[in-house]
């Protein structure tokens, strides 16, 4: 569905993502894990279209996405719960929602999706009317993942969707996306707590410094002496 | 009581007024304060039976009328005869006042018992009375010989200017510091359109929408190669824009194109061969003057309707035709707040990345607001031309452009309700009250303070000299500029949005269970 192919992505001189592949098949969850600097949001920025790879491909369903820019990246079903969340804070609840769906041509099953997200998300509904930059840092997480529901995407990207919050909280985002990958959403997940990404994700794939040093499924880098080390905390 | 202190604020301000305008102004000031008064209360109050709710702003009612009667006879027995007139009796003095003051207590009171009504209809009865004010205005104006109209004519041309501006600064969020050059775009427009200057005499039904047009390709064109810079740079780029346009029009008055290829081409390469030139230059435009320069172009078309042409000694039908201007420019604007448009420019306020992320094109939805937003400032510029008749580039230099983003802020950014009474306040304090103010203190001046400063001469010249508001007029308002950003920075009237912003202590919900709660607790 998504494939990356030697991706090279720079922020001026600096060479962020030096010849990344990444395979996102039809309703996998793939997780990015990796340390901090390892250029995992930078891959989602690629993706989204917010940076633009200096060379290689990333093509969705066909079409390649690396040279459009970002608004038409988001009309051809790529979402993103982007990293800091970037909710529009002076924009109610409601309305941040309504702006997640605002590139979608097909509107016949708005009012569904709306009552779908207000299901995973009852806090949302409680808040509806209560303006985004007011929100808890928990309520906000769930919003930036609301709003990019909204959207319909083909494929959703997730970029640390547990950062800040309570370990409780955690649990329960992270069972809502292991929920909406059940009803058929492809998922690109970045993480730092890769324990949790790992148990969740079929595959999985280690960034260090802007390279991919391993890729393998979610079982065997769980179990995989490096990964242990480095990310689980396993001595 | 802080009704009552509502009361008391608009009870002094109108009984001031009355300073400066003496004679009817005291009914006038009743009548305005009344309205004003009622509004500010009713969007306060707990809905309830009308006649309760009248009852609850009687106090505040009374006690403004009572400072409205006090500081008007304080006036009339007082005040004139300080500033060399006489105190009038009877004829004006007995009912103006009389009118005056049941006009504050009666307005206040019915005014405030509109939020008895249901909701919708709530608003149908604001809506009717503003427009009743605004119908009657120029008769009472006329009838009681106050001549204001006029001025406040100037005041609407700004609101228009305002609302426009508010498209760009307050849905889009981008800081236009050169807003006046699509005002001087708008004029121009019409003046070449309809003047002698060209001899082209376009009827200004038509101009005022070829002008609107001319403004928003501009627009466009300044858009176009900017809007990818962001913030303070976006504001530093429309600066130059609009110091360049007058100077434009200033200097674009000897203008001389010839075709290149006959005049330097074919010559040039004939003379590098050592041959004579034989081919004639072509010449497109000779010496042609186009914008008159600083003498400006005037006298420009008046419009006409159904055979009656627009004089400039009736201000009325000039008033009537501003306001349906205005009409039309706040139902275009608020369909467009509510449309997909509309959406888009507030994500991209809030967060341009976040609003690419969400499918919205940043530069195609910033030139939109750019357009829309100097489409109708070319409105106003079109009528400010054909109104005043004549056009000069000094008019629309930086100063203009502050005052409209004045207008803006003052009045509450993002908010068209905020832009209308930012628009008339600062221009009807700088166009009406203060040269009224200049009039009142001569008089003050020279018939009782110089008088009394007799023994000190020195004193006395620098006081008459100084004594004249018209030389503080920009002093007074950044001095009024600074005092609101530090009392009310979300302006006279704020949108909601600003509210939240810059009270964030004060968490604002919109939520309907919770407000039941919040009023529970209150209770």
């Amino acid at each position: 569905m998504l494939e990356l192919k030697d991706v090279h992505t720079y922020y001026g001189n600096i060479h962020a993502l030096k010849g990344i592949s990444i395979t996102v098949n039809d309703g996998e969850i793939v997780t990015l894990i990796g340390s901090n600097g390892a250029g995992k949001s930078t891959t989602l920025r690629t993706i989204q279209g917010l940076n633009k790879p200096r060379t290689g491909t990333i093509v969705l369903d066909g079409v390649e996405l690396e040279k459009l820019p970002a608004h038409e990246i988001a009309g051809l079903g790529v979402a993103q719960s982007p990293e800091g969340r970037m909710i529009f804070p002076r924009m109610t609840v409601l309305e941040n929602l309504e702006m997640g769906a605002y590139a979608r041509k097909d509107l016949t099953t708005y009012k569904a999706d709306m009552e779908h997200v207000f299901d995973l998300f009852p806090r949302l509904k409680e808040r509806i009317g209560q303006k985004g930059g007011t929100l808890s840092g928990g309520e906000q997480q769930m919003l930036a993942m609301g709003r990019a529901l909204m959207a319909k995407p083909k494929i959703l990207l997730l970029d640390e969707p547990s950062m800040g919050l309570a370990p409780l909280l955690v649990e329960l985002i992270f069972d809502i996306i292991k929920k909406l990958n059940e009803e058929g959403t492809t998922i690109l997940l970045v993480e730092q707590n890769a324990l949790m990404a790992l148990s969740i994700a079929s595959r999985g794939y280690v960034l260090q410094t802007g390279e991919i040093i391993l890729s393998d499924t979610a079982e065997n880098l769980k179990n995989n002496e490096m990964v242990q080390k480095s990310y689980l905390g396993v001595e | 009581m802080r009704h009552i202190r509502t009361g008391v604020l608009f009870g002094v301000i109108a009984g001031l007024l009355t300073f400066l305008f003496s004679g009817w102004s005291v009914a006038v000031m009743g009548l305005f304060a009344g309205v004003g008064l009622g509004l500010a209360l009713e969007s306060r109050l707990d809905r309830g039976s009308p006649s309760n709710l009248a009852k609850q702003v009687l106090p505040a009612a009374l006690t403004a009328g009572a400072i409205l009667l006090v500081l008007s006879l304080f006036q009339n027995f007082v005040v004139q005869p300080a500033i060399g007139k006489p105190s009038s009796y009877g004829n004006v003095f007995v009912p103006a006042n009389i009118i005056g003051v049941i006009a504050i207590i009666a307005l206040t009171m019915i005014t405030a018992s509109f939020r008895g009504l249901e909701e919708k209809w709530e608003k149908r009865a604001k809506m009717i009375l503003l427009a009743v004010v605004a119908i009657a205005f120029p008769f009472i104006d006329t009838f009681t010989g106050l001549r204001w109209t006029s001025n406040v004519i100037f005041a609407l041309i700004f609101v228009i200017l305002g609302l426009g501006l508010n498209i760009v600064v307050g849905y889009a969020g981008l800081l236009d510091l050169g807003y006046a050059a699509f005002f001087a775009i708008g004029a121009y427009t019409t003046g070449i359109l309809s003047s002698p200057q060209h001899n082209i005499y376009m009827n200004f039904w038509l101009v005022i929408w070829i002008a609107a047009g001319m403004a928003a390709i501009w627009g466009l064109m300044l858009g176009a190669p900017t809007l990818p810079l962001r913030g303070d740079y976006l504001a530093i780029v429309t600066l130059g824009f609009g110091e360049i346009i007058p100077v434009l029009f200033r200097n674009l008055i000897d203008v001389t194109i010839n075709e290149p290829l006959t005049c330097w081409i074919i010559p040039g390469i004939q003379k590098m061969f050592g041959a004579t030139s034989t081919v004639a230059c072509i010449n497109l435009v000779n010496h042609m003057d186009i914008t008159a320069g600083e003498r400006g172009i005037n006298p420009i078309g008046r419009p006409s309707f159904f055979g009656y042409e627009f004089q400039s000694n009736n201000p009325t039908p000039w008033y009537f035709l501003i306001m349906a201007i205005i009409l039309l420019s706040v139902f275009i604007i608020q369909r467009l707040h509510k449309s997909r448009m509309g959406r888009a420019w507030m994500a991209i306020r809030e967060d341009e990345l976040a609003a690419a992320q969400m499918g919205i094109d940043p530069i195609r939805t910033k030139l939109a607001a750019f357009a829309m937003g100097a489409a109708f400032s070319g409105f106003a510029g079109a009528f400010y031309a054909a109104y005043i008749r004549g056009i000069f580039p000094s008019v629309f230099d930086f100063s203009a452009s502050i005052i409209i983003l004045c207008v803006v802020i003052l009045g509450g950014i993002g908010n068209i309700n905020g832009v209308i009474v930012g628009g008339l306040v600062i221009m009807t304090a700088d166009r009406l009250f203060l040269p009224a103010l200049k009039d009142f203190l001569k008089g003050l001046m020279d018939f009782t303070v110089l008088p009394s400063l007799a023994s000190n001469p020195t004193l006395q010249s620098i006081v008459a000299q100084n004594a004249n508001p018209i030389l503080y007029r920009f002093l007074l308002f950044g001095l009024t500029l600074v005092i609101m950003m530090a009392v009310r920075p979300e302006g006279l009237i704020p949108s909601a949005q600003m509210r939240a912003e810059l009270h964030k202590d004060e968490e604002v919900v919109i939520d309907v269970e919770d407000n039941q709660k919040s009023k529970a607790k209150k209770g």
